[in-house]
């Protein structure tokens, strides 16, 4: 059975200009263990999907979904109290600038101590004992002694590993890492990726990763769904996405990397931008941009499709009527 | 616009930029009396050439913002050598300074936090003009208007203000501002990382086709190396104040000679699934520039470090085509040549 299952989650704030989506008809399905990539551009509603999964969004948000279980529980139908504790226990979430997500004003052993007392208990020593064998864990050196420094005496590299030894003090079964590495210089970046995709293997532990970055999804995640402007345009093995995307945001996005065009001066481009609030074009959410766009990507919006990519491995779902490299994928009903 | 001209020599082979040795020590305070020399940046050598990009590649506290600092003569350096068109700019006298100091342009990461969000984008760009120059009002505005044009927008954006721009636009705004008096070196201190990735690559197709219309030199300060081997046609990596590996793009890239600059090649993430590197995993982090290390600074989170290397810094020397400060670069090289066969 699925860990997580999600169907049709819309995510829509209350504004003084009326109703906005930030997210519509989303579906997503993980497997406990499994490594999922969500990867978008500012504004495409990845990280306000996982806060309404983590319950941390403010009073004026409204979400509905046709279907949203982790573990076989309801979490529409769950109360509060039962929530909270499911998030931090279960559920854990890092966000990407530690220096901000940690309290100045507290030693980070007081900060993690406080996380393992609200949904672990035990004696005094025990907890500070578990402590530093989670700074240990996390890679931190000499974690006994750092349980007394505060934030702004560490890197931003070390904060970070704070924020994880926090998150997986409970041994959670599902870890939400938004941006884990994007405040962070690229050496430490690699190390940070290194030890989530460490203690995500020992621990057997769900993942998702949300970034903006594709070469980290492309080196962590076994699957990835892309994202734009609140909806899931495509999701499918990475490897198979990454070398034959369907969706023709994905090709777009993947060929505006630089890296992808070696000794030429000028890089391909999307047009335009994201759409804003209350410029969301009718049909299809990306045809103003988007270079294959024909009359039926104005008309209406196009669902998520089923396809099977003949030359890869897996399942590919398309949000598209005419994905790229058609005669390769297969629709299946 | 009526200014000293003090770019008229023939530029075609004189380079626009040259520093020698630039170093840069602050003196910072360490609790009560107590003081200590921080060097930000040490020996710092480089030519730029008009229409030519240098790319400076280092982490947080390589001294990439300082060198920035300098080179834009916003602070003297402690000591060395910095000439831009010829004129001594390590010590300018005010006359030269302030006319150098249109010569050389800045622009900053975040095209959030630079741009005043309580002025009108005419009045962002025309400040420069206000304050170096003595032009009318209307030839102002019509100078602005033209740079508008000229980074892709429209005149009509004059009135508005920043906040109702995109990230994008405004980093646009800020190249247009930096632009208004015609410098011929702009210093770009990591200019796209703060933008996604379809308009990283908007901003940067802008960046090159400016370089070409105005023959302007970059000095492109980034860690994203993807970026860096797009737009760079040399590129100088950073190690805690000090160059470790200095070259073309292609003996950068292809052959890199130092250990960190294999480290930083192999650590930066791709796409391409069939380009499966083996990562070099450094461990630790780097060192305070207020306690470097002894010997080469690098030595404490290098793989092939020996003894040798924690007892005498290596200088920076010519291997192959580049310089680089490595004792072992020779044999590192080779040994990445047999591992990759």
């Amino acid at each position: 059975m699925a860990l997580l299952e999600i169907e049709q989650l819309s995510v829509s704030f209350d504004t003084d200009e009326g109703s906005f989506a930030a997210v519509s008809d989303l579906s997503l399905t993980l497997n406990e263990g499994e490594v999922l990539g969500i990867v978008g551009e500012s504004g495409s509603g990845k990280s306000v999907t996982m806060l309404a999964m983590m319950g941390l969004l403010p009073f004026n948000a409204r979400v509905e979904a046709s279907r949203f279980h982790f573990a076989g529980q309801d979490m529409q139908t769950l109360s509060d109290r039962a929530r909270r504790r499911l998030t931090g226990n279960d559920i854990a979430m890092i966000f990407q600038e530690p220096s901000t997500s940690l309290n100045p004003s507290f030693t980070i052993g007081f900060q993690l101590l406080e996380a393992i007392r609200a949904h672990e208990g035990g004696s005094r020593r025990q907890r500070r004992e578990r402590a530093i064998e989670l700074l240990d864990q996390v890679g931190i050196p000499a974690p006994a002694k750092r349980l007394n420094d505060y934030p702004h005496q560490l890197s931003g590299g070390m904060n970070q590993r704070v924020m994880i030894a926090m998150a997986i003090a409970c041994n959670p079964r599902l870890l939400i890492a938004d941006e884990p590495t994007t405040a962070l210089d690229v050496t430490i970046q690699a190390q940070i990726l290194d030890l989530l995709m460490r203690l995500q293997e020992e621990r057997g532990m769900a993942m998702i990763l949300i970034t903006h970055d594709m070469g980290v999804v492309a080196g962590a995640a076994r699957r990835v769904a892309v994202m734009y402007a609140g909806q899931l345009m495509e999701t499918g093995v990475s490897h198979d996405v990454f070398r034959e995307p369907a969706h023709p945001y994905t090709g777009a996005l993947l060929n505006a990397l630089p890296e992808r065009h070696p000794g030429t001066a000028r890089l391909p481009t999307i047009p335009g931008v994201v759409p804003g609030i209350n410029d969301r074009p009718q049909g299809c959410l990306f045809h103003p941009r988007c270079t294959h766009a024909r009359p039926d990507c104005r008309a209406s919006r196009p669902a998520l499709v089923t396809m099977h990519a003949e030359t890869g491995l897996g399942i590919r779902h398309v949000r598209c009527y005419h994905p790229l490299n058609e005669e390769d994928l297969e629709i299946m009903s | 616009m009526s200014r000293p001209d003090l770019l008229d020599e023939s530029l075609s082979v004189a380079p626009l930029m040259e520093a020698r040795d630039l170093v840069q020590t602050y003196q910072v305070r360490q609790g009560f009396l107590r003081r200590a020399e921080l060097h930000a940046v040490r020996g710092v050598s480089f030519t730029l050439h008009a229409g030519e990009t240098l790319a400076v590649v280092g982490e947080s506290g390589c001294g990439k913002s300082t060198l920035a600092r300098m080179l834009t003569l916003v602070e003297t350096p402690s000591s060395g050598e910095l000439s831009i068109g010829g004129h001594d700019a390590a010590h300018p006298d005010r006359q030269t300074l302030a006319a150098l100091r249109r010569d050389v342009q800045m622009v900053f990461q975040n095209p959030y936090g630079s741009l005043n969000p309580r002025k009108r984008i005419g009045t962002i760009l025309e400040e420069p003009l206000v304050i170096n120059t003595n032009t009318s009002a209307d030839e102002r505005r019509r100078m602005a208007c033209d740079m508008l044009a000229r980074v892709g927008l429209r005149p009509e954006h004059y009135d508005r203000y920043p906040h109702m721009f995109s990230g994008g636009q405004r980093q646009r705004i800020a190249v247009a501002r930096a632009l208004m008096l015609r410098p011929r070196v702009l210093v770009l201190d990591e200019p796209v990382s703060a933008l996604d990735v379809s308009v990283q690559a908007q901003v940067l197709n802008l960046l090159n086709d400016l370089q070409e219309e105005f023959g302007l030199a970059y000095l492109f300060i980034s860690h994203d190396l993807s970026v860096v081997r797009h737009v760079a046609d040399n590129v100088m990596v950073m190690y805690l104040g000090r160059p470790v590996e200095v070259g073309s793009r292609e003996a950068l890239f292809e052959t890199p000679r130092h250990p960190y600059t294999q480290a930083l090649l192999s650590a930066t993430p791709s796409v391409n699934p069939d380009e499966r590197r083996t990562r070099i995993a450094l461990s630790g982090e780097l060192p305070s520039p207020l306690s470097p290390p002894s010997g080469c600074a690098f030595h404490r989170r290098c793989p092939h470090a020996r003894p040798e290397c924690a007892d005498s810094r290596p200088a920076l020397r010519e291997v192959e085509g580049a310089r680089v400060a490595c004792h072992f670069a020779e044999e590192i090289m080779e040994k990445r040549l047999t591992s990759a066969a």
